[in-house]
This record gives C-alpha cells, structure tokens and sequence, in this order.
C-alpha cells in the first residue's frame, strides 16, 4: 500500500513538472490590443469566450506569416484554457451546445498544438476549428465586432472561412504570398 | 560461467517471464450499435478498405497477426491500437457528436489524401493494407459524401 502512494505521489509530481515545462512559451502570448475593442460590461462568460477568440485570433496569425511555432504555442494555449473554461454558468442545452464545440475545438487546437513543423496539417485543423469558433461566436457572442472571410481557393477549391479581427484580408491558408486573397463574407457583431 | 553466458541467460529469463505478461486483446466479437455502417452507408469495397486498412487501430476488433502473441511486440501494438482508437474509433462513431463526426470525417480524408494514413510502419508489415490510387479516391470520396450529408442534416 506504501509502495503504491509513494507511486502515485512521484507520477503526479512529474506530470505536474512536466506540463509547467511545456507551456511556458505560449504564456507570453500579448492580448492586450484585441482587449481594446472591448467595452467593460460584459458578462464573465463573454470575456471567457473572448479570451479564446483572442487566442484564436493569435493562431490566424501566425497562420498568416507561415509561423508554425508561433501557431503551436498558440493552439496549446488553448487547449489548456478550454480545459479550464468553466461553462456551468449556461443552462443545459446551451451548455451542451457549447461542449459539442468547445471539444472539436480542444481536438482542432491539440492538433495545431503538436505539429509545429507540419504546417499543412495544422491548417487542415485550422480550417475545421475556424468553422467551431464561427459557431461559438455566433451563438455565445464574443463580446466585439469579428469579420468572416472566406478563402475559395483553399482545400482543393473547396474553400474555407476564417475570423479576423481586422477589416483588411490576411487570408492565413495560402502562404505569405498570397495572404490578400480573399473576400469578406459576414461582420458578426 | 563467464560473464557473457551469465547475461544471456539473465537476457533469457527476462524474455520468458515476459511473455507471461499479456496484454488486453482488442476484440469484442459482436458488431457494435454505434459502427459508422449503421450511421451511413458504407459500400461494399469502401467497407472491405476500411477493413483491411484501418480497422486494426480504429475499430474494436483488431485482426492480429502471430507475432502479437511474442512480447514485447505485444505490447507495443497495444499501446499503438489503444493510440489509434482515442484519435479515432470506427466502431463507436455514433457516438461522437455530430460535430466531431464531420470534423472526423474532414481528418479522414485529408490523412489519406496528405498520405500520413496507413501509417507507413503499418503498412511496410501489412503489405495488403497499402492503398492503390483508386482505393484512396473512393476512400477519400465516401468521407466527402458523408461530411456532407452531415452538413445538411444540420
């Protein structure tokens, strides 16, 4: 019996030690020029969601300049703030709504998280989180104006969204050479 | 005894007791309520590709090879199934939420498109489970088709 609580005790503290390793890069993740637009009286749950829209908006952008290590940071940043994210505020079909996204999302992020050096396979997770963050916006509201922009040439012509904080397009699939290709599509408020 | 004979027999006695130590097998026999066969349908030579090529990691029913009985080969195919079912189960995908299915399906076909599944280590020992060009098209056509009409459902 000893045996096994001094097991568990060791594993849990390397774990532990392990995680504060891993995610130290991502905290020095600024937020603070998306926060502007803000304004004060927002429900705690608003912000929560803006907090991950914001990071959101930090992966879009490392996307836009071909940053696969900035993207990576990133998407374990929001892994670990969803792991975080306290939805017992909602009421019980919301809450579940807002699960059913919020675990494609934590999929989506692990994803972009752990292939640092396959930037192709992060955007394919990119493109399918991009459209759970349009859901999430969308129905819980982040708390500030958002645009949806659509690329039509990415995945083999299939085409696919992204949310940007700026009006301008900086289309975050295509590469830095063709990063003005793109079109508005919806202004969610 | 030298000590090189000493090793050897230590070596051996370890791999003997070791065998002894078997993991889990992954087969549960009877077809499962939540199969993606009973979500949509799932034609005929699509379903005989999944079989061959995926259903090994991505199923509850792994068709092991002899070797799998020697450890610690074992094991290492246990802990690579166990792998393979959380990122993707074909047998309880119904219970995945509509969402995670599409999403599912999206990964599906872009892994086989992008060639990072079957895993090249899979396949160099499972020569059959390598996918022609047209095997991978109607595979990478079928997810399409059932992302889809996931898409208009909701």
């Amino acid at each position: 019996m000893k045996k096994i609580v001094v097991a568990i005790v060791i594993s849990t503290i390397t774990l532990m030690s392990c995680n504060s390793g891993n995610n130290k890069d991502s905290e020095t993740i600024k937020t603070d020029h998306i926060s502007a637009h803000t304004n004060g009286s927002v429900s705690p749950f608003t912000s929560n969601v803006n907090g991950i829209l914001h990071i959101y908006i930090h992966i879009k952008n490392a996307f836009v300049n071909d940053d696969g290590k900035a993207a990576a940071d990133a998407g374990n940043e929001m892994v670990k703030v969803l792991d975080n994210f306290d939805e017992n505020v909602l009421r019980d079909d919301d809450r579940k709504q807002f699960e059913d996204i919020a675990d494609d999302m934590k999929e989506n992020a692990e994803h972009i998280g752990t292939n640092a050096n396959n930037i192709k396979h992060q955007r394919e997770h990119f493109d399918m989180l991009s459209k759970d963050m349009y859901d999430l916006v969308k129905k819980f509201t982040a708390g500030q104006p958002i645009y949806v922009d659509y690329c039509p040439m990415y995945n083999n012509n299939k085409g696919a969204i992204w949310l940007s904080e700026t009006k301008e397009i900086k289309n975050p699939y295509l590469g830095k050479d063709m990063d003005t290709c793109g079109s508005a599509k919806e202004e969610l408020k | 005894m030298s000590r090189i004979k000493k090793t050897l027999l230590v070596a051996l006695i370890v791999f003997i007791a070791i065998q002894f130590v078997r993991p889990a097998r992954n087969e549960s026999g009877q077809p499962s309520p939540a199969d993606i066969s009973k979500i949509y349908p799932v034609p005929a030579n699509v379903h005989a590709i999944l079989k061959t090529s995926c259903y090994d990691c991505h199923s509850n029913n792994t068709n092991y090879p002899w070797y799998s009985n020697i450890q610690p080969v074992g094991w290492w195919l246990a802990s690579h199934i166990k792998e393979g079912k959380a990122e993707l189960n074909f047998s309880e995908f119904g219970q995945y939420s509509i969402r995670r299915q599409r999403s599912k399906l999206f990964a599906i076909a872009k892994s086989i498109e992008d060639g990072t599944m079957p895993l090249r280590s899979y396949t160099l020992v499972h020569s059959n489970s390598r996918l022609t060009a047209h095997e991978k098209a109607s595979l990478i056509n079928w997810a399409n088709q059932a992302k889809d009409s996931l898409s208009l459902k909701n």
